[in-house]
């Protein structure tokens, strides 16, 4: 019996102290293993799924954070050479149709809505192809678009409508093409910051870069249940593996602090005084800016 | 002719609606309300009924916020709804980081402001008060 409660004691010692350092650990790790089983990616359910998607950023949201930098627009960073009559698979369309959003996010925003109508004529065919144009509002992002009326509402319009896509999507068992849209956005995206930081090094800009690592392994499981389906999807598969191993050694650390809220103009407003702190190298940014060219640049020829 | 002219006329307009995908009033509204300058990321469509028991609260999501981002949360209720929505955000050791009902005052902001310093996924939950039934629209946008 003694026996009995010393090892219940070491076990309950033992159970506690893992606990204890698991919530005060200040780094985030990716998962023990290094890739997500296919299988457990297939038990996630739908709800899990949107939920997932529903995490990752918008396509304006890397786009906002280089307007507040100042960084002066570039057509440069559009993906020109996407020709929408070419894109022969619904997976090209697809991953084109994500690609293309960051882009139209990255022109809104700095208010090249000239521009903007050439990505929106081939966001249109591509989202017909696929059977989602019903989804845009052309016409009105359009109008928008040329009036330069209302940045605000052109920016709800396009997001607004992207969303929508990507639920009717995951509604009607073409998930594969919501993964996708989401990859393809945040590809671009990404494509955009890691070369606006080459050009113009930012210590914000290059902390935003490091901590994609946080939502890298969603964007896994989010293509994990199709990466056996076709070659192209498997190459796309090792492509966010690809990404996925350069973040390996970059470390997020976290200071801790409690939210400080003040009332304001009749909101509320918190102050978060918690930081993350992002570790990266000058070489560990390098391999993530080499490798996501690499791949931004060949989905984009591959039309 | 006339049963088939109604019959017509009332398919197309289930048609259109089905098909229309029209913007709910309640986003847009909802998206105005969080002002000029606020630009839209995101919206929540919360449909609970009465809770049987008041607990924490129903409908949750997982969101990532990014450092060095001003988020705006704005709450928005549908005209039929009981209670009134509110919000709380989680970081992921489940750490409270705001709540949009104060309750030691009862009061409820129809916005709340979020300077977030420290990225990650975030649980953001909603519910009506005294978990109420009721519907309505939660937008997160960005702000200057």
């Amino acid at each position: 019996m003694k026996g009995r409660v010393f090892i219940l004691l070491i076990v309950m010692f033992f159970g506690f102290s893992c606990r204890n350092s698991k919530s005060k650990t200040s780094e985030f790790v990716f998962p023990q293993s290094d890739s997500i089983p296919v299988s457990e990616a297939e038990k996630l359910s739908p709800e899990a799924i949107a939920d997932i998607s529903k995490n990752i950023s918008s396509p304006v949201e890397i786009a906002n954070l280089l307007q507040t930098l100042q960084v002066p627009f570039s057509q440069n960073y559009i993906a020109e050479t996407i020709d929408a009559n070419r894109q022969s698979t619904s997976f090209n369309k697809a991953l084109k149709l994500g690609i293309l959003g960051a882009d139209l996010g990255y022109l809104n925003m700095y208010e090249k809505t000239g521009s903007s109508l050439d990505v929106l004529s081939s966001i249109r065919k591509i989202a017909d192809d696929i059977k989602v144009g019903q989804f845009f509002d052309f016409e009105s992002i359009k109008r928008l678009s040329k009036n330069r009326s209302n940045l605000d509402s052109l920016l709800f319009i396009s997001v607004d409508s992207y969303n929508k896509i990507d639920t009717y999507l995951r509604s009607n068992d073409r998930g594969q093409l919501s993964a996708l849209m989401i990859i393809g956005v945040w590809i671009e995206g990404q494509y955009l910051a890691t070369q606006v930081v080459k050009q113009y090094p930012n210590k914000v800009l290059s902390d935003r870069i490091g901590e994609q690592k946080i939502i890298l392994n969603d964007l896994l499981l989010l293509i994990s249940p199709y990466c056996n389906r076709d070659p192209e999807f498997t190459n796309l598969c090792k492509d966010m593996q690809d990404i996925k191993d350069k973040y390996r050694d970059i470390r997020i650390t976290y200071t801790q602090g409690d939210p400080v809220s003040v009332e304001k103009n009749g909101g509320l407003t918190i102050k978060q005084t918690e930081t993350s702190v992002v570790n990266m190298s000058k070489d560990q940014l390098n391999g993530v800016i080499e490798i996501t060219k690499n791949i931004r640049d060949r989905l984009i020829s591959n039309n | 002719m006339k049963k088939i002219i109604t019959t017509l006329t009332i398919l197309f307009i289930f048609g259109f609606m089905a098909f229309g995908q029209v913007t709910d009033p309640l986003v847009s509204k909802c998206a105005i309300n969080a002002g000029t300058n606020a630009k839209y990321l995101k919206d929540f469509r919360i449909q609970l009924g009465k809770a049987a028991i008041q607990s924490d609260l129903r409908y949750r999501a997982n969101m990532s916020l990014w450092k060095n981002t001003k988020y705006r949360f704005t709450m928005c209720n549908a005209d039929n709804s009981k209670g009134q929505l509110i919000l709380t955000i989680k970081d992921d050791t489940n750490k409270l980081i705001l709540s949009s009902f104060d309750k030691k005052t009862g009061k409820i902001y129809s916005f709340v402001d979020f300077e977030c310093q420290r990225s990650g996924i975030y649980q953001i939950s909603y519910d009506f008060t005294n978990g109420q039934q009721g519907s309505g629209v939660g937008v997160v946008s960005m702000i200057k």
